[in-house]
């Protein structure tokens, strides 16, 4: 062997020694981690249930608005709290959709009923649709983030169903 | 005139050190086996520690985690502190509530089990023990017919809470919202209890009483809160008020793995 091969041999060789345990660290690192895919933080392809649920929340704070006008008192106070709380939630998805948010519509989903219990049973109504829609759309949201926020969101308008329905005329034990 | 400068180490020279070193790393990250890679040598006999297991929060974990959840919520509910203690015309919603709770472990049975997981009939002892047996000590304790309402308020919002949470930590999308209806039914029923402890139009806004305490509130947050639930009960102290009591969703250490 010439003495240019030998030094050659020599370095190739002591390259491979020294990266070997760095390798066999790296898969046997593989070889011990989780084997399920985490879910993703964000995903686009969530923006067209998000824009969806943006809509429909507009439209039900523009629902609210329309009421809290025909009552007063506390009454007037309890719609204006459930109107606030469609708003935060119409702010909430646009903020999360920042530029893929579309224009939301402020069309008003009915017109109010003459009497509070009338508005609290329609209302009732309203907000018993708005939680089936957002649980149906939980079920195809990818993105976790989204999936926690439309999930906090769910957990109060179910409250606002029984409430709305107990002052509407529905009996408690009923209502549960 | 041209001045040459010789180098004083030669060309060989160079080449024979330089291949000493190679060989030396070479043989050096030979003897640093892969199974000690990265400690630190040490002198004396050291035990060896042995490693815990990982494990993983997978959707069956949470699952049966929220039976365990369901049958403490029942279990307290028909506890015979409370149903002793509940007012006649509360002792409809305890069973209502209690029958609910375990309408919903056997609807999270089969869910459990197509996963290829085992399902759960007892309370979390976890939970239990870090606040059921004593939040059932202090209903009993108190002798006042409005802690078990409020213990009720407690119990649907934490287990509201719990879904929520569980939310987060699951990877199947369709699994989300089987646990949000669950949860929401949850909601729908703290909602009801708050509005028997404070009714009307004007029990939902949140408020305080002339001495400054909060009162209950059907809707006291726009979102649903992820917090330990505080509920009020037991005897009065000293100075005529109630410590409260935090119940926390299932955490790492009381999830069911």
């Amino acid at each position: 062997m010439s003495r240019r091969r030998l030094i050659a041999s020599l370095l190739a060789g002591g390259a491979v020694a020294a990266t070997a345990p760095f390798l066999a660290g790296s898969v046997s690192a593989e070889e011990s981690g989780p084997t399920t895919t985490a879910p993703p933080h964000r995903d686009a392809a969530d923006n067209a249930a998000l824009n969806a649920a943006l809509d429909r929340e507009s439209r039900m704070a523009a629902t609210y608005a329309a009421a809290v006008a025909k009552t007063s008192g506390d009454d007037k106070a309890a719609l204006l709290l459930i109107h606030d709380h469609h708003v935060a939630y119409a702010q909430a998805l646009k903020g999360y959709l920042a530029t893929d948010a579309n224009p939301a519509s402020s069309q008003p989903l009915a017109a109010p009923a003459a009497s509070i219990a009338a508005i609290a049973q329609q209302m009732a109504s309203l907000e018993e649709e708005t939680v089936a829609i957002h649980t149906n759309s939980l079920a195809s949201l990818r993105g976790i983030n989204a999936a926690m926020l439309v999930a906090s969101i769910i957990t109060v308008e179910a409250r606002h169903v029984a409430a709305l329905n107990i002052v509407g005329g529905t009996s408690p034990i009923a209502a549960a | 005139m041209t001045h040459n400068n010789p180098s004083f180490v030669s060309r060989r020279a160079a080449l024979r050190t330089g291949g000493a070193i190679v060989a030396g790393g070479a043989v050096l990250a030979a003897c640093g086996g892969s199974s000690d890679a990265g400690t630190i040598a040490r002198i004396g006999s050291v035990p060896e520690i042995e490693k815990l297991e990982t494990e993983h929060v997978s959707d069956v974990a949470l699952l049966r985690t929220a039976m365990s959840v369901e049958k403490m919520v029942a279990t307290m509910l028909t506890d015979g502190r409370m149903t002793s203690l509940a007012e006649s015309n509360v002792q409809p919603f305890l069973s209502k509530y209690a029958s609910a709770h375990e309408t919903n472990m056997a609807v999270i049975a089969p869910l459990v089990t197509a996963r290829g997981g085992q399902t759960v009939a007892e309370p979390n002892a976890k939970l239990m023990t870090s606040y059921g047996n004593n939040a059932l000590e202090l209903v009993e304790a108190g002798k006042t017919p409005g802690d078990v309402l409020n213990l009720m308020l407690g119990l649907e919002s934490l287990a509201a809470a719990t879904y929520q949470y569980f939310v987060s930590l699951t990877n199947e999308a369709a699994l989300r919202a089987d646990m949000m209806r669950l949860g929401a039914s949850s909601s729908r029923r703290a909602a009801v209890a708050a509005q028997l402890i404070r009714g009307g139009t004007k029990g939902f806004v949140p408020g305080l009483n002339e001495k400054g305490e909060e009162l209950t509130a059907t809707l006291p947050t726009a979102f649903g809160a992820l917090n330990a639930v505080q509920v009020f009960i037991g005897p009065l102290n000293d100075i005529g008020t109630r410590s409260p009591l935090s119940m926390e969703t299932p955490s790492l250490n009381s999830i069911l793995y």
